[in-house]
């Protein structure tokens, strides 16, 4: 590890301090959630260490429940994480001078909100090592604190009655997720299909009901945003 | 309930076809690859799509069928109001499973 990693993890690291708190009720939520769902902890802490995702998570939770089955599963997880290629594209300069494991490690502690904190300084720092240190430390650092606080979750649920309904812990959760998102006008729009468009199709087959839904919401997104583009004028 | 070698199976796929695949996607490839902007447009409104799409069929129905007055719903509300009362992450949990609770 070279003296810049190091200056650059230090730095990152008081950084995302904030963020790394603000991790650990989603992570107790989420543990809950999946314990809530029939999961045993190592089935929870498993799911928690190989997809390591709260959205991706809790999104599937319910489809899990229902039995969905796992095309669609698999596929509501990838669109509720397409996000993710847009922050990729964004960091691909920055993290250019790693070695390939290490970009991939880089993939796979992506989060959103160290990505949030540290882009603009991984933007305008000249030094490789540095910014690989002040991206990567903060990301494992948040991982650590996700899957700890995750476990706390899985293993407090256990003391719980079943009949407290926990699992609706994760539909709070993806709604607390959404509010903010449906800020913006386009985005209450795609929100709004989405979720009209999957009740009133629930009745399709293999549900794919869900994805139609989905489509039909990034679409009137999408045209919304162009509306609202024409009528403020050129 | 209790689930078979199946959810692990579920689990591998979520995790590295659709989790760790995007996230890796440009920071792996480098600067050989990149995405037009249409595209980048309209990704941005798949989390919000897909989010309501899982989460709107989940508190509107009851059974398979809409009913527009159920605990579930109620809850959601409250979660809602939480988030635009206080900035505190612990609020719209407590009080979406308060109403649950109480609604029930």
């Amino acid at each position: 590890m070279s003296p810049s990693f190091r200056a650059g993890a230090r730095e990152g690291f008081r950084t995302c301090l904030p963020v790394s708190v603000g991790i650990i009720p989603w992570a107790l939520v989420t543990g809950l959630a999946m314990v809530g769902a029939g999961f045993t902890a190592v089935q929870a802490m498993g799911m928690s260490l190989i997809v390591f995702g709260a959205t991706a998570q809790l999104g599937t939770l319910p489809l899990i429940v229902a039995g969905a089955p796992l095309w669609l599963i698999v596929a509501t997880a990838l669109v509720v994480n397409l996000r993710f290629v847009i922050f990729s594209a964004a960091l691909a300069r920055p993290l250019a001078g790693a070695s390939l494991p290490l970009r991939w490690l880089c993939g796979y502690v992506l989060t959103d909100g160290v990505f949030a904190t540290t882009l603009e300084r991984l933007r305008s720092e000249p030094d490789a090592d540095w910014r690989l240190g002040y991206y990567l430390a903060p990301s494992l650092w948040c991982g650590l604190m996700w899957q700890s606080s995750t476990l706390v979750g899985v293993l407090a649920a256990g003391s719980i009655p079943r009949g407290w309904s926990l699992e609706f812990m994760a539909s709070i959760a993806l709604i607390v997720l959404l509010v903010p998102m449906a800020k913006l006008r386009p985005m209450l729009v795609a929100a709004a299909t989405g979720g009209t468009l999957a009740v009133l199709l629930r009745g399709m087959p293999l549900r794919l009901g869900v994805m139609v839904a989905i489509v039909g919401g990034i679409a009137a997104g999408f045209a919304a945003e162009h509306w609202q583009a024409r009528r403020a004028g050129p | 309930m209790s689930y078979d070698w199946t959810l692990w199976l579920t689990f591998v796929l979520i995790g590295a076809l659709a989790t760790t695949l995007p996230r890796a996607s440009f920071i792996v490839l480098g600067e050989r690859a990149s995405l037009p902007e249409v595209v980048l447009k309209a990704l941005r409104y798949a989390p919000a799509a897909a989010l309501a799409a899982i989460v709107v069929p989940d508190v509107v129905l009851v059974n398979g069928a809409v009913e527009v007055l159920n605990p579930k719903l109620g809850a959601a509300v409250a979660a809602v109001l939480a988030t635009q009362v206080s900035r505190n992450p612990w609020l719209p949990f407590a009080a979406g499973m308060a109403a649950l609770w109480l609604l029930r």
